[in-house]
């Protein structure tokens, strides 16, 4: 029998392993392109993108998407987009690898899948959020921004994880089994 | 002071320095008529071979999009045209020598033929309608001839759908004064599409895995086709004179660059190609994401093609 027929149960890195290997894979963006890797980066574009083709004068005058608005450039002309694009597709092809590339919604059994997508959509608003609030997600700001020294990278870490490390407790029975 | 005039006849808007008539309904338009030749001529060669039990998604399924295609695209064209009045004339006369005469003509004939394949099924679909009752009896009748004379629908459209794929390329490569069109693989290159596009939509369609394993395999030919082509589409640009190399700067560099190798090189063909190779060595794969995928890289294809040809010229 082949080997992946073999081993249909789910195949994780060791976490150390993947946070190590994030690491190299960083040191190769900033060799590369010349900058940390992000992932709302991506996201904020389509949105100005969008803001910009329905309402320009908007986009132009706003404070917000005006720093990212520039009628000449296309802002999805962007490396995260770019990025963001490679992820799905690489993350596809490790999903396909290690035989989890279907379609289905994974939650614990005492909870319905409708809960589940709805409090992911939640969670996925405020981070959004927060994400522009410090100026870059996980990714973005903690990752890339912490391998360069930058004290806002390291308070936007600590500031997520510690969070999530506070309030983990009262929400722990939307993910546990 | 020696004074010099210099006359030039050239006020040609729309056409000189760029060809600016060609919009999103003529790339629309190309991709669905490939389309609809991909899956025709999947579905015509398979009744050939009498293979019409296993290859249901193909002769069954998917032939329900080329007459829904042929008429979108159809309908694209004519919102194309300025003259729409005028559009009986191509049926008035046929140019062997011109490339939309023979689409104008091949459209007549497979248009028709595409709506008579789906008809046939409709007994099929639809088991419970009252079909021996009244009226319906003569649609029955109908039905049944047509199925009786399938075998002859699939001889012509073997080559009508061919002809079909071809021409949606050569359409375009016959323009001698836009060099990224005017090259003798574009023909060629559009037909390979269409075919992949279309064994991509059965895929999507079909229910059961060996067929799915089948047009995998016939998909994946197509796409290292279609790759072949487009590196010596390419080269051949490269290759070429000055006007050549200037048209192959927009998709080397200029602004269709990302379009081109991003979306249709490398998401529309060479990824789906490795998943649908995973697929076949065992590997768990939604079989929709590639299919969908090289779809998607189809109709892209043809909008930078389209867009990309009319900026390019000979002249200066």
């Amino acid at each position: 029998m082949k080997f992946w027929e073999e081993n249909k149960r789910h195949v994780y890195w060791n976490p150390y392993f993947g946070g190590f290997m994030l690491g190299l894979l960083l040191i190769a963006t900033f060799y590369i392109t010349g900058r940390g890797v992000g992932a709302t980066g991506g996201t904020k574009s389509a949105v100005v993108a969008a803001v910009g083709k329905v309402a320009p004068k908007y986009a132009e005058r706003s404070e917000y998407y005006g720093k990212y608005y520039d009628e000449e450039s296309n802002p999805m002309k962007n490396w995260l987009v770019f990025e963001t694009i490679g992820i799905l597709a690489g993350a596809f092809l490790s999903g396909a690898l290690s035989g989890r590339a279907r379609f289905r919604v994974q939650h614990p059994t005492h909870i319905t899948s409708n809960k589940r997508l709805m409090w992911a959509g939640v969670g996925g608003l405020l981070f959004g959020f927060g994400s522009q609030f410090a100026r870059g997600c996980t990714s973005g700001a903690a990752l890339s921004g912490s391998a360069v020294l930058s004290l806002g990278g390291f308070i936007t870490m600590f500031a997520i994880f510690g969070t999530a490390y506070m309030l983990a407790y009262f929400f722990r029975k939307l993910w546990i089994h | 002071m020696k004074e010099e005039l210099i006359i030039s006849g050239r006020n040609l808007p729309n056409i000189d320095p760029h060809l600016h008539l060609w919009h999103w309904p003529i790339s629309l338009y190309l991709f669905l008529g490939g389309l609809a030749a991909g899956i025709l001529f999947f579905a015509a060669v398979i009744t050939l071979f009498g293979k019409e039990e296993k290859y249901q998604g193909a002769v069954k399924w998917a032939t329900i999009i080329p007459p829904i295609a042929l008429s979108v695209g159809l309908l694209a064209l004519l919102y194309d045209l300025t003259h729409l009045l005028y559009s009986w004339r191509l049926y008035m006369t046929f140019r062997i020598t011109s490339p939309m005469s023979w689409g104008a003509w091949v459209l007549m004939l497979v248009t028709p033929l595409s709506f008579l394949w789906t008809l046939s099924y409709f007994k099929e679909f639809f088991p419970n309608w009252k079909w021996k009752e009244g009226i319906w009896s003569y649609v029955d009748w109908f039905i049944d001839f047509i199925n009786d004379n399938k075998k002859i629908m699939a001889w012509v459209l073997v080559p009508a759908t061919l002809i079909l794929g071809i021409y949606t390329g050569i359409l375009l490569s016959a323009f001698n004064a836009r060099p990224l069109w005017n090259n003798s693989i574009l023909g060629p290159l559009f037909l390979t599409s269409g075919l992949s596009t279309g064994a991509a939509s059965i895929i999507m369609l079909s229910k059961t895995h060996a067929e799915r394993r089948m047009f995998s395999m016939i998909d994946l030919v197509l796409i290292a086709i279609e790759l072949f082509l487009i590196i010596h589409l390419v080269m051949g640009m490269m290759a070429g004179s000055q006007v050549q190399l200037e048209a192959s700067e927009l998709i080397l560099g200029g602004e269709f660059t990302v379009a081109f190798w991003v979306f249709v090189v490398l998401l529309g063909l060479t990824f789906p190609a490795i998943l649908e190779i995973f697929e076949l060595i065992g590997f768990k794969v939604p079989a929709i994401v590639p299919a969908a995928l090289v779809i998607m890289g189809g109709l892209i294809f043809r909008f930078v093609m389209v867009d990309a040809g009319q900026l390019t010229r000979y002249l200066y």
